[in-house]
């Protein structure tokens, strides 16, 4: 019997042409229950509970005004958090943005074996962030990792540094090194898709003007590309401002280098104090939220050809 | 176009070795004695090859019992996680796609936005709502949790392959009496199977790579996957690094194959999952 058969056997109603009013609801009803309960509803209560004094150890929860937002304003380690994020999603959106966009315009053009560099170029992408961080770690070791190895033998550095724990602007590019190396690869991927949706005959034009080879990408590719490197930067932003895995391995429990997410991550389940963690959660909500608009605003244009 | 040749050529063999080297990195050290990684100058190739870091997470004695219960709840959750999300999915793109009715562009774009809500929206909040339903330390909790966060962008990206299905096909399906379901199971199923496959591809990665939400809902090895094991055994001082290299290898082995094999999915299940 086939499976539609069976369907007809068991939901007579569904399948007959009568139904087809009640039918759409039906086809929605298992997402709109995942949605709303799963993830809709949870960003309700991290708004109303960011207001109350919500500790497990001791219930019940009770109202609290900005009393939660107000301790987090005043703890030194919160506002360093959230400085080190600015520089991560910084760092992260400049350098990842910028070496997609190299990226993209090397693999434009056919040649040969280019299915087999695409899917190289994907590979760091689908990776979990833990295991990153734990192949980085090796390779920025103080004592015997490869990255002072190599530098040394080039005669770059005297002597073998300590990358990560000492210094804080340093612990942050090389942690957000790692999410770069991540999350590049889904920034070239879009880009890419932007070049090659310009009309090649725009070039032929460009060149019968004389037009040479800086000219042509400064004044053609990168305007039409731009809603691809919107996108991108939109993206690399986002991933960058949830940093955790990555922090979580290289950074160890110093808080030098500590992050909005993984002090959320201690504030709530750590400390319990889960009425903070609802606020700072809600202020990164938040700023999510506020820049991808204006994001989207001052970069997305609309690109005619 | 002969003169971007060696630009072309110096960027591509940036991006392999960027993307190659430091998991080559990793297995070097995986295969190496403690003693011979701790060498300077690093060397560059794991010989004499030493096998003991994989020996001890393979052998019964020591972490296999652990690691392979890790690896089997991976693997448990990412399926489920994906199978759920795809069959609801492919449900509700079908009908934002081709029925009518009321309220659909509201909904539809209503769960759109939920794709750009960041984890800090619903971590706290699902982790006390699956505590309230006793479902931490669970596989439902992990796979209910999982197949919320997923469920958008597979919608999207099967929405975005449903709609370049031209409408013929089950038109004339209906003129000989078919009905809207007989219509997705028999014809708009094999028509997007490619589509499907994207979406499925890129949800089983997004819950292969999980750790915070697993690290929240599971508190004990019976529902841990790999990435909070490992995590764990990052925090045992006693774990030589070489050692934490082979089992980061081994935990990415499955997603390097599936890249190798249908990374063609994967790219267009990107570009349907972010375009417009």
């Amino acid at each position: 019997m086939s499976v539609e058969s069976k369907m007809r056997k068991i939901l007579p109603g569904l399948t007959s042409r009568r139904s087809s009013v009640l039918l759409p609801y039906l086809l929605i009803a298992p997402l709109l229950l995942f949605i709303g309960g799963l993830a809709i509803y949870p960003t309700v209560l991290t708004f109303v509970k960011s207001f109350f004094i919500v500790n497990p150890i001791s219930p019940p929860q009770r109202f609290a005004g900005l009393a939660n937002y107000t301790a987090l304003f005043s703890d030194t380690e919160v506002i360093w958090s959230w400085v080190n994020t600015a520089l991560y999603v910084v760092i992260g959106v400049l350098v990842s943005t910028l070496l997609a966009l190299v990226m993209a315009i090397g693999l434009w053009k056919q040649f040969p074996g280019r299915a087999v560099v695409l899917a190289i170029l994907v590979l760091p992408w689908a990776l979990p962030g833990i295991t990153e961080g734990i192949i980085w770690a090796w390779i920025y070791d103080p004592s015997f990792g490869v990255l002072n190895s190599v530098l040394h033998s080039l005669h770059l550095i005297s002597h073998y540094h300590l990358w990560i724990s000492g210094n804080r602007l340093a612990s942050i590019f090389f942690i957000e090194l790692v999410q770069i190396w991540q999350m590049t690869p889904l920034s070239a991927i879009l880009i890419l898709a932007s070049l090659q949706s310009i009309p090649l005959d725009l070039y032929d034009a460009a060149a019968v003007d004389g037009a040479g080879r800086w000219e042509t990408l400064r004044r053609i590719t990168l305007p039409l590309i731009r809603p691809g490197i919107a996108i991108a930067v939109v993206e690399s932003f986002i991933i960058s401002l949830n940093i955790f895995d990555q922090v979580y391995v290289l950074n160890g429990s110093s808080t030098t280098a500590s992050s909005v997410m993984l002090e959320t991550y201690n504030i709530t389940f750590q400390t319990l104090n889960f009425g903070q963690g609802y606020a700072m959660s809600f202020m990164a909500v938040l700023v999510t939220m506020l820049v991808c608009l204006g994001l989207l605003k001052v970069i997305y244009r609309k690109v005619e050809f | 176009m002969k003169r971007y040749n060696l630009g072309q050529k110096a960027i591509i063999a940036f991006v392999c070795v960027w993307s190659l080297f430091p998991i080559y990195w990793a297995l070097n050290t995986s295969l190496m004695s403690n003693e011979n990684a701790q060498s300077r100058p690093a060397h560059f190739f794991p010989f004499p090859v030493y096998l003991s870091n994989y020996k001890s997470l393979f052998s019964a004695s020591d972490l296999w019992p652990d690691f392979s219960r890790a690896l089997l709840n991976t693997v448990i959750e990412c399926v489920a996680a994906t199978v759920v999300t795809i069959i609801v999915a492919v449900l509700a793109s079908y009908a934002f796609a081709r029925l009518q009715f009321r309220f659909k562009s509201t909904i539809f774009y209503v769960v759109l936005a939920t794709l750009s809500l960041p984890i800090y929206a619903t971590l706290i909040p699902l982790y006390q709502i699956m505590n309230q339903f006793h479902l931490v330390n669970t596989y439902t909790g992990v796979v209910l949790v999982y197949t919320s966060g997923f469920l958008p962008l597979s919608m999207w990206i099967m929405y975005n392959y449903f709609i370049t299905i031209p409408r013929e096909l089950e038109e004339a399906a209906f003129v000989d009496g078919a009905t809207p379901v007989a219509v997705l199971l028999r014809i708009m199923l094999p028509l997007a199977l490619p589509g499907i496959t994207s979406a499925a591809i890129i949800t089983f990665l997004l819950a292969w790579a999980q750790f915070i939400f697993p690290l929240v809902l599971t508190s004990d090895n019976s529902t841990q996957p790999l990435t909070v094991f490992m995590t764990g055994l990052l925090g045992r001082h006693t774990v030589p690094f070489t050692l934490m290299n082979a089992t980061g290898i081994l935990s990415i082995v499955v997603p390097v194959v599936i890249v190798i094999f249908l990374n063609r999915y994967i790219i267009s299940g990107i570009l349907a999952g972010s375009i417009k």
